[in-house]
């Protein structure tokens, strides 16, 4: 198995374990905020750029081409953001949210496989630019869709008195409901930063991407201005957040293989 | 040379002894004359340690129990229990009688730092798994260390009980969930507002919400709004909350201005609609609104639970959520206990 390989599949293993231990934590009504989390996603974080780094050696550039590598890239920055906005939530409650789902991904990737790609002719540092803008927006929409699935669990658990262990460790409904705006008004800003982007561009990139792209601009702009002018309940923009981020992850799958 | 037994630790550097009464062996009326106030248990620590043959001593005295841990080296145990009661009854000039029907339990070695051991970590208190109890051993030993009354023995043994009491708080749920239907309130209110930015309103200003409104400010709500038939009553209960009082025929207009309601009417009817919340929902622009009715025959329509991002809580609602939080503190004690017996072991109190 080559290096970027095992890698990765130790990043994946601690992700998997994150959730193996938060899920038998909860099981056993002695969820508690602890290290054990915190520690599983930096390692899982470490080993996810260690392998964008060998991974981006091995084939010359950023490794954003193929849909594993995307589905990584995206991974990778979803840690990323949950570690920089998880100090405004319960860190490990949220990673034990996150963790699953880059555990998916990952093990997507996995399947996909990891093939080699030549470099076609010299590297554009704007295009590299603009796909990494564009993937980081995606992680903040696939973050606005974890919170969506947190806001969903909350709720139901009020809704049916259902108080337990989960219920104490997750964080306000508002404040959940707050978080989501934000986070897809951050991912917002990056994919329109990201579009800007490709207007500067001397060679355009592929014309699905940019239509996907456009696609998924659209659709969450639509998402952020319900959510604005409060056209509908929490719980409805909550259930955006959630179905919208599938959007985004199909287009990844069919602009790859376009 | 013969092996050392678990208790020699202590005995080397004095014996440990520790006696009290507490809220299950004596009735309020007897502690609150027991009580030590707070600026006379620095002396009371100073003059534990002064008596013949006592090296230190601690002093922990709170609403549910004055209990005083010292260590000395008179031969007998008992002489240690006899000059500790001895100074509770001239300290606290009691007459004879009254020291003849104090209650005290007197504890050596493990069976002291066990107690001490269940009391940090909350397994003592009245409300089972209480975390305020932690605070108040710690600041009793401050004080005895300020004054110099502490030494080896009892420095070693307060480290011991806060780190067994951390221990106990986080490998287990025994202080997780609230037991009372005021604090239940509270928890219900945090899980879907920010406290700080939270606004009540109590429709009626019964005895029960007058309590549930009291837990949501001391936890920091923002603001409160009291609405009751008797204008006068709204008014003393709102002045008395640093709220604002509102006459009861206009308690409808301000209900989307409030994050928090608590209904205790004594209407025989619903007073609070489905219909009317529909409206309020949408003036709200959805926030979330907890509605909390602790009124008897209700005072809030059912439906109203089902409109979206409002949450109702009925009386029976929050004393269920309570008694199984009592249940669930319950079934860790089991597991405090055995995390207890295993410091004690560690710690070398009794014998593995």
């Amino acid at each position: 198995m080559p290096l970027t390989s095992i890698i990765l599949l130790a990043a994946t293993l601690a992700f998997a374990a994150a959730v193996v231990q938060a899920l038998a934590a909860l099981k056993s009504g002695r969820w508690k905020q602890g290290n054990t989390q915190l520690v599983l996603m930096a390692a899982g974080f470490a080993l996810q750029t260690a392998f964008l780094y060998y991974r981006g050696e091995e084939v010359g550039q950023c490794p954003m081409k193929s849909l594993a590598d995307i589905l990584v890239f995206i991974g990778w920055s979803v840690v990323l953001l949950y570690f920089l906005v998880g100090s405004g939530f319960r860190l490990s409650l949220l990673g034990l949210f996150t963790a699953p789902l880059v555990t998916i991904m990952q093990g997507i990737a996995f399947a996909q496989g990891f093939k080699p790609y030549a470099v076609k002719g010299k590297i554009n540092a704007l295009v590299e630019l603009h796909a990494a803008v564009a993937l980081i927006a995606y992680a903040g929409f696939a973050l606005a869709c974890i919170t969506g699935v947190m806001y969903l669990v909350q709720e139901r658990l009020l809704k049916q008195h259902r108080i337990g262990g989960l219920f104490y460790q997750l964080p306000p409904i508002q404040g959940l409901a707050k978080a989501i705006r934000r986070l897809v008004g951050l991912g917002l800003v990056l994919l329109s930063a990201a579009l800007a982007i490709s207007f500067a561009l001397h060679t355009p990139v592929s014309n699905p991407k940019l239509v996907f792209s456009w696609i998924v601009w659209g659709l969450y702009a639509v998402i952020a201005f319900l959510m604005w002018r409060h056209v509908t309940s929490p719980r409805r923009t909550a259930w955006l957040a959630v179905l919208g981020f599938v959007l985004p992850f199909i287009s990844l799958w069919i602009v790859t293989h376009a | 040379m013969p092996e050392p037994t678990p208790n020699d630790s202590i005995r080397a550097t004095g014996s440990l002894v520790c006696v009290g009464l507490n809220y299950k062996t004596t009735p309020v009326e007897v502690r609150e004359r027991l009580a030590f106030p707070e600026a006379v248990v620095p002396q009371a620590a100073k003059n534990i340690r002064e008596l013949p043959g006592f090296a230190e001593s601690v002093v922990l005295s709170t609403c549910n129990r004055v209990e005083l841990y010292a260590s000395h080296e008179l031969p007998e145990a008992m002489q240690s229990h006899e000059a500790l009661r001895d100074y509770l009854v001239r300290h606290f000039q009691l007459q004879p009688e009254h020291a003849e029907a104090m209650v005290l339990y007197k504890l050596d070695a493990a069976e002291a730092a066990r107690h001490l051991f269940r009391v940090v970590s909350g397994l003592d208190s009245m409300v089972l798994g209480e975390t305020e109890i932690f605070g108040q051993v710690k600041a009793a030993y401050k004080t005895a260390l300020d004054t110099g009354s502490t030494g080896k023995t009892l420095n070693k043994l307060f480290q011991q009980a806060f780190a067994v009491g951390k221990k106990v708080r986080n490998e287990t749920t025994i202080q997780r969930g609230s037991t009372s239907v005021g604090s239940v309130a509270v928890d219900l209110a945090e899980r879907v507002h920010d406290l700080k930015e939270c606004r009540v309103m109590l429709v009626g200003a019964g005895e029960m919400s007058r309590t549930c409104a009291q837990s949501l400010l001391s936890r920091g709500a923002k603001s409160i709004i009291v609405s009751n038939r008797s204008y006068d009553k709204a008014v003393e209960l709102a002045t008395e909350m640093k709220g604002t009082a509102l006459k009861f025929d206009e308690w409808e207009h301000a209900l989307h201005e409030v994050d928090v309601i608590i209904s205790s009417t004594s209407a025989p009817h619903f007073v609070i609609k489905k219909d009317q919340i529909e409206q309020v929902m949408r003036r709200r622009r959805w926030e979330p609104l907890l509605i909390i009715d602790i009124a008897v025959p209700r005072d809030v329509e059912p439906a109203v639970n089902d409109l979206e991002g409002v949450y109702l809580y009925d009386i029976d609602g929050l004393q269920a959520i309570a008694d199984g939080n009592r249940r669930e503190r319950e079934r860790q004690l089991v597991v405090c206990e055995q995390i207890i017996e295993d410091q004690l072991s560690k710690f070398g109190f009794v014998a593995e």
